[in-house]
């Protein structure tokens, strides 16, 4: 048994040269308030995504004829990794880019690519994902949210829940049931609902934190055109489920905290504390692993390898260090001290939001059975 | 993995299976000798193997997963480092790595066969949800410390790799925590016993876990390296070092 084989990862030679630009961009344009820098995959700073739209960082492996760059996953793989290293607000445009789109160029009708995946390039439309609904989350298979044929168009109705940025996306991609009586992952399919279609509404939910990013959107007779279908009815949940991989192992899911590892550094420099100093060097060496691991899991990827139970892995692991992080500073900090305003304050803000890290994108519960199922046990 | 890399695992796997934990230098050693094991990483042109730090990981792997007798690594890495050196502590760290990486995998699989088969309440234990996330956790631990060893491995191949061997010898021996726990927990009673094989591997990765810097070491090597760099250099010195 090898739970995890790696090889070495080709980087592109370009590397440096993305990372100077992506740092330079940041520098300039990025968020300079440390507590916003936390967690940043989730600060929508529409602004900030058409500047990397205009960069051409946007829909970077997308091909030319719909605004993207025919660039290597692996560049897009620096890209994104150098944005959460340093907390530029991405949470506007980041499920556009990460998923939407290459779902979109993968199974959406002329129509739809045509629509979306260029303004998604331009950082001029950002989507959300319609899965949760109110009895439905972590058993996903029990969505009720139903869309019906009336000649040409489909009817939607119901209700999703927890649905990060649908209050600044342009269009959601909603799991939904179109074969009535069907039961669990039959007669789902995949839909494309413009976020401004009449009847389409959105009422925000408010975090602990006081924060707006996620909200409950209602659909009450909404009317959508044929085409609003995306890839094949009643193949829904084979289509939202394919390619998790994806969405479980980037760098996202080890890296919302890093900005607190980095004040901790600060921090440490200044005390003469070996305790502070030891905690430096076991983050350090957690994220040096992830890092690795993440980016194995892309070379892959980029390979046209699907490696499910590695990038379940990642997920698993890295969502327990970035919350971990905030405990054990809080653990070996002397916020009483000064000069701790800063790093008290980021090390509060990630204790706070730090429960979802290990909910979104799939509990930790549901991600160990699926790392359980790929060992062979169940 | 090369063509010569995976004639060199085919060579060594079988070997170390059939030798195992029980096996001696006095008894056994020269059927390693014969292999030209011990001369892995001298150069071809000394009458070695010639090979590269990724072959090496591949053998002390696979010593590691099998719990080989005698240790060979210390004795390859004997060829290339002087006894007591610096560069000697700091490659016997990367072999334990290397050996704790393959014993963790090998004991996840003793570990997820065995519950596989044992059946209680009607069912084998492998289907309660309990188990089912402690060895989930345990596969994310062996998974952790295999990367950090190809990882370390990749970069003693590349350059200097002082900070790789720190960070990788540390995130190996955090597994050995869970990972020893977990395999004991699961198996019960018998995993307990001399007769069965689980010991060989769980007491080796104990003793690895402090031999050649511990937590402690490692963390305050690593840490003081981080600290003085700075935070502002952390993350473009981290992504320096691969590409």
């Amino acid at each position: 048994m090898q739970t995890f084989v790696t090889e070495a990862v080709d980087w592109p030679d370009n590397a440096a040269a993305l990372r100077e630009q992506v740092r330079a961009l940041v520098a300039e344009h990025g968020e300079r308030d440390p507590v916003r820098r936390a967690n940043s995959w989730t600060k929508a700073d529409p602004e900030f995504s058409r500047r990397l739209g205009d960069a051409g960082l946007l829909g970077m492996t997308w091909p030319k004829e719909y605004g993207g760059h025919e660039r290597s996953q692996l560049e897009r793989y620096v890209v994104i990794e150098e944005l959460l290293a340093a907390g530029a607000p991405v949470g506007a445009h980041w499920i556009a880019d990460r998923q939407s789109g290459p779902l979109l160029l993968r199974l959406g009708n002329e129509e739809l690519k045509r629509r979306w995946v260029p303004a998604i390039t331009r950082g001029e439309a950002f989507a959300c994902i319609g899965l949760s609904e109110p009895n439905s989350g972590s058993d996903l298979a029990s969505v009720r949210t139903a869309a019906r044929r009336d000649g040409d168009e489909w009817v939607l109705d119901g209700q999703k829940v927890w649905t990060t940025g649908a209050h600044v996306s342009h269009f959601m991609i909603a799991l939904v049931r179109t074969e009535a009586g069907s039961e669990r992952q039959q007669g789902l399919s995949q839909l494309v609902v413009p976020m401004d279609a009449p009847g389409v509404s959105v009422k925000p939910i408010i975090d602990l934190t006081g924060a707006h990013e996620f909200n409950e959107v209602f659909f009450d007779n909404v009317r959508l055109p044929a085409n609003a279908l995306l890839g094949v009815e009643g193949e829904g949940w084979r289509q939202a489920t394919a390619e998790l991989s994806l969405e479980r192992s980037g760098p996202e899911r080890y890296l919302s905290s890093m900005v607190l590892f980095l004040e901790l550094v600060r921090h440490a420099r200044t005390e003469n504390d070996p305790a502070l100093v030891a905690l430096v060097g076991r983050l350090a060496a957690e994220a040096w692993t992830l890092r690795l691991m993440s980016a194995s899991v892309a070379a892959k990827l980029a390979r046209g390898e699907d490696p499910a139970l590695e990038a379940t892995i990642v997920k698993d692991l890295g969502n327990s260090y970035e919350q971990a992080i905030p405990q054990l500073v809080q653990a070996a900090v002397d916020f009483g001290a000064a000069d701790t305003e800063v790093l008290r304050s980021v090390c509060f803000y990630l204790l706070q939001v730090s429960p979802s890290f290990s909910l979104r994108g799939g509990t930790r519960e549901i991600v160990k059975g699926i790392i359980a199922r790929g060992l062979g046990l169940r | 993995m090369s063509e010569s890399r995976r004639m060199l695992a085919e060579m060594a796997d079988p070997l170390f299976a059939e030798l195992g934990p029980d096996a001696t230098g006095e008894s056994d050693g020269a059927r390693i000798d014969e292999l030209g094991l011990p001369l892995l990483l001298v150069p071809e042109s000394e009458g070695g193997f010639g090979g590269d730090w990724l072959d090496a990981l591949t053998v002390f792997r696979l010593a590691g997963y099998h719990a080989l007798g005698p240790d060979l690594p210390a004795q390859i890495v004997g060829r290339v480092a002087e006894a007591g050196s610096p560069r000697q502590f700091a490659l016997m760290a990367f072999a334990r790595t290397a050996q704790i990486a393959g014993a963790l995998d090998a004991a996840l699989a003793l570990s997820v066969g065995y519950v596989n088969e044992r059946r209680q309440f009607g069912r084998p234990l492998g289907k309660f949800q309990a188990v089912q996330q402690a060895l989930a956790g345990f596969a994310g631990e062996a998974a952790a410390a295999n990367c950090a060893a190809v990882g370390a491995a990749q970069a003693l191949d590349r350059e200097d790799a002082a900070f790789e061997i720190a960070a990788a010898k540390l995130r190996a021996n955090r597994a050995v925590e869970i990972g020893t726990t977990v395999a004991h927990q699961v198996h019960g009673a018998i995993g307990f016993t001399q007769e069965y094989g689980l010991h060989p591997l769980t007491r080796r990765l104990w003793q690895w876990r402090s031999e050649f810097g511990n937590d402690a070491y490692w963390s305050r090597e690593l840490g003081s390296k981080v600290v003085a760099a700075g935070a502002v250099a952390f993350w473009p010195d981290l992504t320096a070092r691969t590409g």
